[in-house]
């Protein structure tokens, strides 16, 4: 789902600038749990399965020039970051694939644990969010016509 | 005869299993049970006046809101007022007759908040109460059934109930499409709801845990974390700890369950004895005692802000895993000496699957 420009500027103040006392947009929760997330298709990631861990690997962006660049070589800039993901997140991950909702995500996610359901809908937001922000995933909304499809 | 017995034994069976699926909520005294995946969503921490409420699952605007208030404390407590009641106390002395509770005028002005909220909403509150009435066979409690519709609809009941002394109001709030589903929670609501301890024992039940502790301990302080509950109890200087750790299969991948207790125990453990027991539940409980240490009386006393009332000079801590629910569950309990069998009353009524 793309977000509006305005509503980014205002979360931006009203994170940065608390004084100013900008309320976030409000989010409608059911339609939010009608969200499907979707992985950047640039990431690369790989299970380990001994330990459980999911390793995500995000390009580094040396955009921005030659003079950039040079310094990024100079400096042995890696070309890529890993991000470590546990066994509950890397469970997630696989799930994030633009078929599933997040409401599907989450009652997944809390029988695969044994998780409380409102727990696994706290952590399993809380987290799709974190990756949202880090730009590791996206989300689609469920149109009208995707839903005629099933 | 035997498809009679079959069915009657499928009918126990499911009833059975819809018994253990229902929530299980209780704070501060106030218990009651719900259907399945409900939970509580806000709470408040005193004892004598406070609130809980629990949410329906998923999309559902269904909630049931509980208010308490203690009938004998006034509204605005003077220091005349704890004065009075401590030199009350020293001197044995019984507390002073109340008036008796006037439900009528309670409901009245819970109705004129909900009112207020209505008027937000532009909507007219409309309001219908039934008379009041003696529940119970001991007539211990007093009633009066309710219902209104305005900003949403609900139904809820005030009462008073003589053995606690509260005045408690408990309604189901529903909007939209979920007004049908009222009544039939209502009615489950009011079955079940307590406003008391039962056999000296508060009922503390939220997020899968259900924990019994002695009436006479306070909750200091709590965590509810996702995948972590921490409540702390204290009766002067003596104190309960319940901790509950979820995703035990990932956690125990790298500890043994003693060796997380050792690292999340408030105390010292290496000094206290240690075996291996048995519980009621099946599970294989690790338990530690013994005599508290000098400076860990004095971090009690610190705990319970400078008293020494039920100085605490024993341990008694335990950890168990609960592979059915997968979680991890620890009790943690500073004791008097006398106080020996409140560890095993403690385990006895902490439910973990």
């Amino acid at each position: 789902m793309r977000v509006p420009l305005k509503w980014k500027l205002y979360s931006a103040a009203g994170r940065y600038l608390p004084f100013l006392k900008i309320k976030p947009p409000e989010v409608d929760r059911k339609a939010a749990m009608t969200l499907r997330p979707g992985r950047n298709a640039v990431l690369r990631w790989e299970a380990q399965e001994e330990s459980g861990k999911t390793l995500l690997k995000v390009p580094v962006n040396l955009q921005g020039g030659r003079f950039r660049k040079r310094i990024a070589q100079w400096m042995k800039v890696p070309k890529e970051r890993v991000v470590e993901l546990d066994e509950v997140g890397g469970y997630v991950w696989e799930l994030c694939d633009g078929k599933h909702t997040v409401e599907q995500i989450v009652q997944a996610t809390a029988n695969a644990f044994k998780m409380n359901r409102r727990e696994a809908e706290v952590s399993v937001t809380m987290f799709l969010q974190m990756l949202h922000e880090r730009n590791f995933i996206g989300f689609y909304k469920k149109t009208a016509k995707s839903a005629r499809k099933g | 005869m035997s498809e009679t017995t079959d069915i009657q034994a499928v009918n126990e069976a499911n009833a059975l299993a819809e018994t253990a699926r229902q929530t299980v909520v209780g704070w501060q005294g106030v218990r009651c049970t719900l259907p399945p995946d409900w939970n509580v969503t806000g709470f408040s921490m005193e004892r004598e006046s406070g609130y809980l409420r629990i949410d329906a699952p998923s999309d559902s605007t269904l909630t049931v809101q509980i208010r308490w208030t203690d009938a004998g404390a006034p509204d605005v407590k003077t220091p005349y007022y704890f004065l009075a009641r401590k030199v009350r106390r020293m001197l044995h002395r019984p507390e002073p007759k109340q008036p008796a509770v006037d439900l009528k005028a309670n409901l009245d002005k819970f109705l004129k908040e909900i009112a207020k909220q209505s008027k937000k909403s532009k909507e007219r509150l409309d309001a219908h109460s039934k008379p009041e009435r003696v529940e119970r066979e001991d007539e211990k409690r007093r009633s009066i059934n309710f219902n209104w519709t305005g900003a949403g609809k609900g139904q809820g009941k005030i009462w008073h109930c003589q053995i606690c002394n509260r005045v408690l109001v408990a309604q189901v709030v529903g909007m939209g499409k979920d007004i049908n589903a009222i009544p039939g929670i209502a009615s489950r609501l009011f079955q079940s709801l307590e406003d008391h301890a039962e056999d000296g024992f508060d009922l503390w039940a939220l997020y899968d845990l259900q924990a019994g502790i002695p009436d006479g301990f306070r909750l200091e302080s709590q965590k509810l974390l996702s995948g972590y509950l921490h409540l702390s109890f204290q009766r002067g200087a003596e104190r309960i700890v319940i901790d509950r750790w979820g995703l035990a299969n990932i956690t125990l991948k790298k500890f043994t369950t003693a060796e997380w207790f050792a690292n999340h125990s408030l105390v010292n453990l290496k000094p206290m004895q240690k075996r291996d027991e048995t519980a009621e539940s099946g599970h294989e409980i690790t338990r530690y005692s013994g005599k508290l240490s000098l400076l860990s009386r004095l971090q009690a006393i610190r705990q319970a802000k400078l008293s020494l009332r039920n100085m605490p000079t024993r341990f008694e801590g335990g950890v168990w895993h609960c592979p059915e629910s997968n979680k991890m569950y620890a009790i943690q309990i500073w004791r008097q000496t006398r106080a020996e069998k409140i560890w095993e009353e403690v385990l006895s009524r902490c439910v973990c699957h």
